[in-house]
């Protein structure tokens, strides 16, 4: 029975690559003196080259397979040159000194085992690379090893950090696990947790949701979460900044990180493993910051899709657009729970309902009856968006028994772009979901599907708007 | 800054004495140098000096064993309430002191501190702890069993604005019982936030503060202030 749980081969054109003309990477100009310890990270996603090192013959870690994974991901992802060394000799194409490579590659990718990354890390620093990701976890000496490269100028992500960098916009793929490449769009992930950020990926890439960058920052030796979070704040392709953390190391400092970013950007954080009275204290340290705190994956990417896509709420206001009433009452009672209320329709969007839709009655929820279509929706959008006593809206498309195709439910992509207030998607069900969700997922309306999910999301863009008018931005 | 070298020399007389912990009158001395209200008390080491205070500070007044050796006041029957003549006074002074001699024949006893009789209000809890990872926070909850039971209790990094502070106490579950139900008025929440911001700055100014504990602190109505009825403060180690 076992061999049940074994795990499936992955189908092969399982993720969608971006397809594009290999395109190398602008290489970085060179600088006399050594570059400051916040350009340098950005090495870890936009080197001029990636340097592989392992040995083909000996895993790093008795259960786990970093090399080979990582230079099939580099060679199948990244359109900028990477250099292998493997010192077992045995893949092919690759070098097998570390002395070769001097001076080819800024950012090494190390998935030797603790023996002979011993000695090798030395060398990475004569091969004059300026970052090292430090896969496996490694234990004392080459700790140090990786202590003592620092304190010659090369920055180092991890150990522990197999899950390593991503750069959607150059295909790097610095990770061990295989097919991890999503699409590209505004989100950027920091995971100290290599599972949690395979979790948060493998959910982006099976849900089409847009990433610019991630790093899993494991035992951070050297590079954390503040440094990179500031990082990302000036990152131009990054819209929103989710961040798991596991343990906050200097809390402060974190703190501080969060609160400079969130003035600029939406910052989201996973923080689980505490409980009763550390657990508001979180609270509180994450609201100081200006942040949206999430409890789990799918609400964090939920909330972060809508973060990236959406503009933000300025009010509490919302109005319900549906074709079907037991949806919008679930709708209405989630709206309540999260503190928001439901919008009172004007005058004005009466008259002008009543006189294209005379049948529909101009309350909130705003229940078009079941033979609605797109025209239907599309008008009605367009008037409460108008509104000025609407600050966001959820319309919800039911195709069950309904004349509506997944197809028609664009047409609130379109309408929603004309105005400068957030529109989410409720698509409840399984088949039906994956149906409306699929015709919008390259649109600008995040769908979810549960009224409860697009409440959320609707509630971290208020906040946002909260947050940004507290900073007086 | 005349506050500040008043609380360290206290600090260290208290450590020059081994201890961690200051007893009532010490930590309200504290936070009246800090600018917290607090109920007035002050040590008296005879009956003739409690009369004295007694007669300073105004009947009724309230009695409290000074002990390092006595957490529990109340356990070791060592407080009286509502002492409102010199003969009762006293006659407290002594019987507490009899009781705690009984309670525990070793306890070191500094004397009685006569304590102002303040009618009770509206309770609250406030306190500072230091997280390991973050710091000196400021922690907000409502008396009794808000705190005890349901853990009602909101919490904020110190130092606080004022902000913050408002919004710590609107935070917690049983804040319409400050907002004022059944017709009852509101309570000063100004005062309650410049409370809060107060001692979070306390915290944040004297790293060795490891712990402060107001309970209660009576809020009275709007415009009224509040008061901390009872403290603790517990210094760190070393």
């Amino acid at each position: 029975m076992l061999r049940f749980f074994r795990r499936k081969p992955a189908p092969k054109p399982k993720r969608r690559r971006v397809v594009k003309k290999p395109r190398k990477p602008k290489a970085t100009p060179r600088r006399r003196g050594p570059p400051s310890r916040g350009e340098a990270i950005g090495a870890f996603f936009e080197p001029r080259a990636v340097l592989v090192v392992g040995a083909s013959g000996i895993r790093a870690e008795p259960t786990q397979e970093f090399f080979r994974p990582t230079v099939e991901n580099m060679l199948r992802f990244y359109r900028g040159k990477t250099h292998v060394v493997d010192l077992s000799g045995r893949l092919e194409g690759a070098s097998r000194d570390l002395r070769k490579v001097r001076g080819k590659a800024e950012l090494a990718i190390l998935t030797l085992p603790q023996g002979p990354a011993l000695k090798n890390v030395k060398r990475l620093v004569d091969a004059r690379v300026r970052a090292v990701i430090a896969a496996p976890r490694y234990e004392q000496g080459v700790r140090e090893e990786l202590e003592a490269a620092v304190k010659r100028g090369v920055r180092v992500l991890g150990p522990n950090a197999a899950m390593g960098t991503l750069n959607t916009r150059n295909g790097l793929c610095a990770s061990f696990e295989r097919g991890l490449m999503p699409k590209q769009g505004g989100i950027a992930i920091i995971s100290q947790s290599n599972s949690v950020g395979a979790a948060i990926l493998d959910s982006a890439c099976f849900r089409g949701i847009g990433v610019s960058k991630f790093v899993s920052t494991g035992d951070a030796v050297d590079v954390n979460e503040a440094e990179l979070i500031d990082y990302l704040s000036r990152d131009v392709n990054t819209r929103v900044i989710c961040v798991g953390i596991r343990e906050v190391r200097e809390g402060r400092g974190f703190v501080e990180a969060v609160r400079r970013a969130a003035e600029k950007k939406p910052v989201v954080v996973l923080k689980g493993g505490v409980v009763g009275e550390q657990d508001k204290i979180y609270d509180a340290a994450i609201k100081q910051a200006l942040a949206i705190r999430v409890r789990d994956v799918e609400e964090l990417l939920g909330v972060a899709e809508a973060l990236a896509k959406q503009p933000l709420m300025l009010g509490d206001r919302v109005a319900i657009i549906s074709n079907a009433s037991g949806p919008a009452i679930l709708v209405a009672d989630a709206i309540h729970r999260e503190g928001l209320i439901l919008a009172k329709l004007s005058e004005k969007t009466a008259k002008a309902m009543a006189h294209k839709y005379p049948g529909i009655s101009v309350v909130n929820p705003l229940e078009l009856g079941v033979g609605a279509e797109a025209k239907c929706y599309g008008f009605t959008l367009e008037q409460v968006l108008a509104d000025p006593g609407v600050d966001g809206v959820v319309v919800i498309t039911a195709l069950k028994s309904r004349p509506l195709e997944p197809d028609d439910a664009r047409v609130v992509a379109e309408v929603a772009k004309k105005f400068k207030k957030p529109v989410v998607g409720v698509a409840m069900g399984g088949e039906d979901h994956i149906l409306v969700h699929d015709a919008l997922k390259d649109m600008s309306v995040p769908v979810y599907d549960l009224a409860e999910k697009a409440v959320c999301a609707l509630k971290a863009l208020r906040r946002y708007g909260q947050i940004r008018w507290r900073v007086g931005g | 800054m005349a506050a500040k070298k008043e609380i360290i020399e206290l600090f260290a007389s208290i450590r020059g004495q081994n201890r961690r912990e200051l007893l009532e009158f010490e930590a309200k001395k504290v936070l009246s140098a800090w600018g917290v209200k607090t109920t007035r008390i002050e040590l008296a080491r005879d009956t003739n000096e409690a009369v004295k205070l007694a007669r300073e500070i105004k009947y009724p007044v309230v009695l409290k064993i000074a002990s390092p050796d006595i957490i529990h006041k109340s356990d070791a029957r060592g407080v009286k309430v509502g002492l409102s003549s010199e003969i009762e006074v006293k006659q407290a002074f002594e019987e507490i002191v009899a009781n705690v001699r009984a309670y525990k024949p070793d306890a070191n006893i500094l004397g009685v501190a006569v304590q102002e009789f303040i009618p009770p209000a509206r309770e609250v809890i406030v306190g500072t702890l230091r997280d390991p990872s973050f710091g000196p926070v400021v922690m907000f909850g409502l008396g009794g069993i808000w705190v005890e039971v349901l853990k009602d209790v909101s919490f904020r990094l110190a130092p606080i604005t004022k902000e913050d502070a408002l919004e710590m106490v609107q935070e917690i579950r049983g804040y319409p019982v400050l907002a004022g139900t059944r017709g009852a008025p509101p309570a000063d929440f100004e005062a309650l936030a410049d409370l809060l911001q107060r001692v979070g700055e306390l915290a944040v100014e004297f790293p060795e503060i490891s712990e402060i504990d107001l309970n209660p602190v009576f809020v009275f109505d709007e415009g009224k202030g509040v008061v901390a009825a009872d403290a603790r403060i517990i210094l760190g180690e070393g």
